[in-house]
């Protein structure tokens, strides 16, 4: 069940240097935008993932860039020598003259084939200040100088892991503020496991909640998901970057929320066995969503049905007869969607209800406990904390964010 | 059995989850006889706050609905990890949800993983590991307390899960893994009371394509002495955080409002004592008290042969 370590065409790959990651599609003789560098990315393919490559500047074209693999990736990382500190910063004076190289001096170094371990150990040495600076404040120093100039790149393979954290970093917003504790609990609150059938409702994770739900529920499982989203497409950038076996893709089924619901209060024939297949389909009128195949060329199946049809129908078909799990990740308000989407979850199943803000949630809270069918009833949030372990020197990050709350609950069966 | 796939019937010998309020869960055994503190065979009965259940009659009940107990009822529920963990008899300290989900994510376990698992401790974890790997992965899980390896083993057997775990009697700090699992493992999760001492037992046993590792403690000593041996063994994205989880109590409140509008006006007979007014609040309530610390959680990668910085025989010929 490996999948194959080598980087191929048409992979999608996550470029991390430093601390930042981004997300690509390896095309061939394709280029990628990597901070202010044009990288060339040819020479990446046929390698392996986890390789390192260093970024050379192409002959005389100052903008683009080629990448070299570094076949002794062993020393790479090892980060500058820090002298010690001082006590703290009550000599700094904040001015450039600090700085005994001149712009041109390092735009010089930029440009000579010095490796930036070394362009960095060359400003320090060449600040005046740097052995003043307290701790804190020279690995500030550091870091930002080592961000400016650190040219090497490291391929991987995309996980949850890695996206979910590129995709916080990149703008939060992108993932309804979605942070790794925030889906991770999500998927352990609502049971998420290779078995069963899970309905999802997202509207704008980028595909992370799709993805997610599907990774957990496996390749070669048995479960599936339903995955109801508010567009004409649904979201599905992490989804692809995952780049999960096209059996595991089949079965995460994609439907817009108003196309299945229709299909499901009007079109019951469609789906129900045991009932005559005789009236026409009726559903006109708006805009019915356009499934195009995953890789964005419109899908050739049966001229009369559409795969969107086929996708409500089986959708529908699992509907019918209810889901193991609930999932609600919206920028809607969550009551009415729950409202609706309660009546497909089995009795003894658990939902999850994420927002980013506490209020929605609250309300959502008074309307399940005026429910009868619902019990435990929680509401949360996370306090979560990096911390920098080093000798002498282990202390929280200095940086934290907040994430999101997190509601749960039972259905009880009726 | 019955954490293995959803059911809707309790069968006996199902572990059956009796939820009376947010703080009163428990786990019962749907079972006519239960052995007493004399090893006797006496009829299986369950005391609660509202009354006794006979757990002979959630025999063929279905799960998610009530129950009705002599003073109030209850409601049945199937058993998830979540619900073991929060009603499991505690032989150890255990490992609560919020750091569960975190190691699990972060681990990168899915259904397939070979995961090691040390020590077992109470099986806290090791259930919610289970459903994750399931069906084709696998959860090796080492104590070197034998009555605890033996009564994990028999749970696992008990909830129908045997057959994704192996139960190991050993201590991990001084023999390792064992030979059978060299470069098998997806993930290594570690809490142990000398996590450093497994870190080089760790390396041997993740994939020679590399995997990641997890080492919870509850002291920053151990956090401190464990990441400077992951960096010595070459492991890389070392990270270190802990996630505290808060709940909040939601409840409309009715505020008194104060009005001060009159005294801005001579004293009057005629105006009339209006009744004190309360304005409606939904206020979401933290409890007044709650853990403020439950362990850092270590993170860590091993990346694959071709990508590390400390080669393995390096390591071994020290
Ligand atoms: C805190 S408990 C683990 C709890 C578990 N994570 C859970 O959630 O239930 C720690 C366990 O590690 C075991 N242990 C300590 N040192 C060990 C060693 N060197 N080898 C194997 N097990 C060890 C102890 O017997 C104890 O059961």
């Amino acid at each position: 069940m490996e999948q194959s370590q080598e980087i191929q065409v048409g992979d999608q790959i996550i470029v991390q240097r430093q601390g930042y990651t981004k997300l690509h599609k390896l095309k061939k003789h394709g280029n990628m935008v990597i901070g202010k560098f044009t990288v060339q990315m040819d020479n990446i393919i046929g390698q392996k993932y986890f390789d390192t490559f260093q970024m050379k500047n192409y002959s005389q074209n100052n903008k683009l860039y080629i990448l070299e693999k570094v076949e002794d990736g062993k020393n790479v990382g090892n980060a500058v020598n820090i002298e010690t500190s001082g006590m703290d910063n009550r000599n700094i004076v904040s001015d450039e003259s600090a700085q005994t190289l001149t712009k041109d001096d390092i735009d010089e170094l930029q440009n000579s084939e010095l490796n930036s371990n070394a362009i960095v150990e060359k400003l320090i040495n060449n600040s005046k200040t740097f052995n003043m600076k307290t701790e804190y404040s020279q690995e500030k120093y550091i870091k930002k100088k080592e961000k400016k100039y650190f040219e090497y790149l490291q391929i991987r393979k995309p996980t949850i892991r890695l996206l979910t954290n590129m995709f916080y970093r990149q703008d939060p917003t992108k993932t309804l503020g979605i942070r790794i504790d925030d889906l991770s609990q999500i998927l352990t609150y609502a049971n998420i496991h290779s078995d069963g059938n899970h309905l999802l409702y997202d509207s704008g994770s980028s595909g992370l909640m799709s993805a997610a739900v599907m990774n957990a529920i496996g390749a070669n499982t048995s479960g599936t998901l339903i995955h109801m989203h508010p567009g004409n497409e649904c979201q599905k950038n992490a989804f692809l970057a995952m780049q999960f076996p096209e059996e595991q893709t089949h079965r995460c089924i994609n439907v817009n929320l108003y196309s299945v619901l229709r299909c499901f209060y009007q079109n019951k024939n469609s789906f129900v066995d045991n009932i005559c297949n005789d009236t026409e389909d009726k559903s006109e009128g708006e805009p019915e969503p356009k499934k195009a195949k995953l890789d964005g060329e419109p899908t050739q199946l049966t001229p009369k049905e559409p795969q969107w049809k086929l996708d409500n129908e089986s959708a529908c078909k699992i509907l019918n007869n209810k889901c193991d799990s609930l999932i609600v990740t919206a920028k809607e308000h969550p009551v009415n969607i729950v409202k609706e989407l309660l009546q497909f979850l089995q009795g003894g199943r658990q939902m999850v209800v994420f927002s980013v803000t506490k209020e929605p949630l609250q309300d959502l809270f008074i309307y399940l406990k005026g429910r009868l069918d619902i019990i435990a009833i929680k509401l949360s949030n996370n306090f979560l904390r990096n911390y920098q372990v080093l000798p002498e020197r282990t202390h929280p990050e200095m940086m934290m964010n907040t994430g999101g709350f997190i509601l749960s609950a039972v259905k009880l069966n009726s | 059995m019955s954490f293995d796939g959803y059911k809707e019937v309790i069968n006996e010998g199902d572990t059956v989850i009796l939820y009376l309020t947010i703080s009163q869960v428990y786990n019962v055994k749907a079972e006519g006889k239960t052995l007493n503190k004399k090893g006797q065979q006496v009829e299986n009965i369950f005391q609660t706050p509202y009354g006794a259940l006979k757990c002979a009659e959630l025999i063929g009940k279905t799960y998610g609905t009530k129950i009705q107990l002599s003073k109030g009822w209850g409601y049945i529920l199937q058993p998830t990890p979540e619900l073991w963990t929060i009603t499991l008899p505690h032989r150890t300290q255990i490992i609560y949800t919020p750091d569960i989900s975190m190691i699990i994510l972060q681990l990168e376990i899915k259904p397939g993983s070979i995961v090691i698992e040390s020590g077992t401790g109470s099986g806290s974890l090791s259930h919610a590991l289970i459903r994750a790997i399931k069906p084709q992965g696998h959860l090796y899980t080492f104590d070197f307390h034998e009555l605890r390896t033996k009564t994990a083993g028999q749970e696992f057997q008990d909830h129908g899960l045997a057959n994704y775990v192996t139960v190991t009697h050993r201590d991990v700090c001084c023999n390792g893994f064992g030979e059978d699992l060299n470069e098998k493992a997806d993930a290594v999760f570690l809490d142990l009371p000398h996590p450093w001492l497994a870190v080089p037992h760790a390396v041997k046993a993740l994939k020679s394509i590399g995997g990641r590792l997890c080492s919870f403690s509850p002291c920053i000593e151990q956090v401190q002495k464990t990441c400077c041996e992951l960096k010595n063994f070459g492991f890389q994205e070392i990270q270190t955080l802990e996630v505290l989880q808060t709940q909040y109590n939601v409840q409309i409140r009715q505020f008194p409002t104060l009005d001060v509008e009159f005294l801005k006006y001579p004293k009057t007979e005629e105006v009339e004592k209006k009744d004190r007014e309360v304005q409606k609040c939904l206020t979401a309530i933290p409890p007044a008290q709650q853990p403020g610390h439950t362990g850092y959680l270590t993170f860590a990668s091993l990346y694959p042969i071709w990508a590390r910085t400390v080669n393995k025989n390096e390591v071994d010929s020290d």
